[in-house]
């Protein structure tokens, strides 16, 4: 039975979505205990066996907890600002292609359209950090803004670094490039292409060392520090969708995505891609809790003084090579 | 028809955004609304079979344009404590004004006719990197210089006075 495109796209929306938000549940468990077993802790242990049930504990706190609106909030905008910063961290995943032929829809763009999107979560972010009418929230969407601007650049850069060698913005076209050799392992232009990747992305997500901008020992919680209950949980939701979607498109861009021993079939090379994925979360996760913060006018001058130029140079020098190797037979 | 549908919502979500970006008198909603008639420009470009548009409609003006606005508004407004409201003046004469233009641009409209939409053949995306690294190639590098030009006055503007 074949269902029309349209039902089509909407159910395997549907079912993306729901996954998304499922992993992103447990994604926060892995993290705490990944972050306990890296300082000699247990993490959440007593809710279900092994702390299995405590992210949904946690989901039903967040769902039933009083919803605080402050007195002297700008109202409108306070109260959409959970909802435009998750609806963007959402739709990456829509040109993600999971496996060969499963996803959403695999654009002919869809390099360009993750890059688009995620750049839209900013919006959300600075609306809450004024509507809430607190000083913090404010300062805190000020960084966010500066660092954004910064480390947009290095990241789009070192992401088009797999598409110029690809020939292609079409994710599945860019895997099936690396079916000799992952782009991650692709000598020198590769190897530093997916560090400066892997930097502009904790940037981007605003982790530590970059989390200027919800230093909790000066900020408290940053831009989110006047919400409460299910608005809090809907920003904690998009930025750890982003997160996700981000080192999905790390494994899909420098790690060869599905790509493993007998990838033909759907499962094991949805398999493989999520295996990667983690691993790149995991890797963001480990820097998290291994280095402190730095300050505001060293990541100034980390993104404009060395990640900008060095992506650059890192784009053009792929540029040459593929123009020396002879293009892409087009 | 779900295509004049879209153009619809797109162009209600356009025109109400876009009057809302000059009427209202708050400088930061203002900054929203113009995010928002951005988004849906970019939704009127994927309406006439353009993703390309769409996403660099996204990248640059939705994601960019709106972010430095709201760095500049930041920067003045509620840090250095001034309270910029805006006024609309002319909000009489404007309208009229905008009224004979959109007079003057659907009479052409009207005048020339229907058209058929050309019907795009191959890879549009290829297609267009072709023409931009071939027969547009110059004027695509005379863009550069302007943009370069830009940033040198903006240094000139922004450095340290002596």
């Amino acid at each position: 039975m074949t269902l029309p495109p349209l039902a089509y796209h909407a159910l395997v929306g549907f079912v993306v979505l729901n996954v998304v938000i499922g992993m992103v549940t447990y994604v926060t468990l892995l993290e705490r205990k990944f972050a306990a077993r890296m300082q000699s802790r247990i993490g959440p242990y007593y809710v279900g066996p092994h702390g299995l049930l405590q992210p949904i504990a946690d989901a039903i706190k967040l769902m039933i907890k009083e919803d605080v609106v402050p007195t002297a909030a700008d109202r409108w905008v306070y109260n959409l600002a959970p909802i435009v910063f998750l609806v963007p961290c959402v739709l990456i995943f829509a040109t993600l292609p999971f496996a060969p032929g499963l996803g959403v829809a695999d654009l002919n763009i869809g390099v360009l359209f993750f890059l688009a999107v995620s750049s839209l979560e900013i919006v959300g972010l600075f609306m809450g950090g004024w509507g809430s009418n607190n000083k913090y929230a404010l300062l805190s969407a000020m960084r966010a803004v500066n660092q954004i601007i910064s480390y947009d650049l290095p990241f789009v850069f070192a992401a088009l670094v797999p598409v110029v060698l690809a020939g292609s913005l079409q994710m599945s076209v860019i895997v099936e490039a690396q079916r000799g050799l992952w782009f991650g392992a692709y000598p020198v232009i590769g190897w530093l292409s997916f560090i400066a990747f892997l930097v502009a992305t904790l940037a981007a997500e605003n982790r530590v060392p970059f989390d200027i901008l919800e230093a909790e020992s000066e900020l408290v919680a940053g831009f989110r520090v006047e919400y409460s209950g299910m608005k809090f949980a809907l920003i904690q939701l998009g930025e750890y969708a982003h997160m996700i979607g981000t080192s999905f498109l790390g494994a899909l861009l420098f790690l060869g995505g599905w790509l493993g021993p007998g990838s033909d079939y759907v499962l094991i090379g949805a398999f493989w891609f999520l295996l990667k994925a983690m691993l790149v979360f995991l890797v963001i996760t480990w820097v998290r809790w291994s280095f402190v913060r730095i300050r505001v006018d060293q990541i100034l001058a980390i993104s404009w003084k060395l990640l900008l130029p060095a992506s650059l140079v890192l784009l053009l020098a792929a540029a040459f090579w593929v123009a020396v190797r002879g293009g892409h037979g087009a | 028809m779900t295509e004049i549908v879209g153009f619809c919502v797109a162009a209600v979500v356009l025109v109400g955004a876009s009057l809302a970006v000059v009427l209202t008198p708050n400088l930061f909603h203002a900054v929203l609304w113009l995010a928002a008639a951005l988004v849906a420009t970019g939704g009127i470009f994927l309406l006439l079979d353009s993703p390309f548009l769409f996403a660099v409609q996204l990248l640059l003006y939705a994601g960019g344009v709106v972010t430095i606005v709201v760095f500049a508004i930041m920067l003045t407004e509620r840090l250095v404590g001034a309270s910029i409201r805006q006024t609309s003046r002319f909000v009489f004469s404007g309208a009229v004004l905008a009224a004979a233009v959109f007079a003057a641009i659907m009479g052409f409209v009207l005048q020339g006719g229907a058209v058929a939409r050309p019907i795009a053949g191959g890879d549009q995306l290829r297609e267009l990197g072709r023409a931009l690294a071939g027969p547009f190639g110059v004027p695509l590098q005379l863009l550069g210089v302007l943009l370069v030009i830009a940033l040198l006055g903006a240094l000139y503007f922004a450095r340290a006075e002596d």
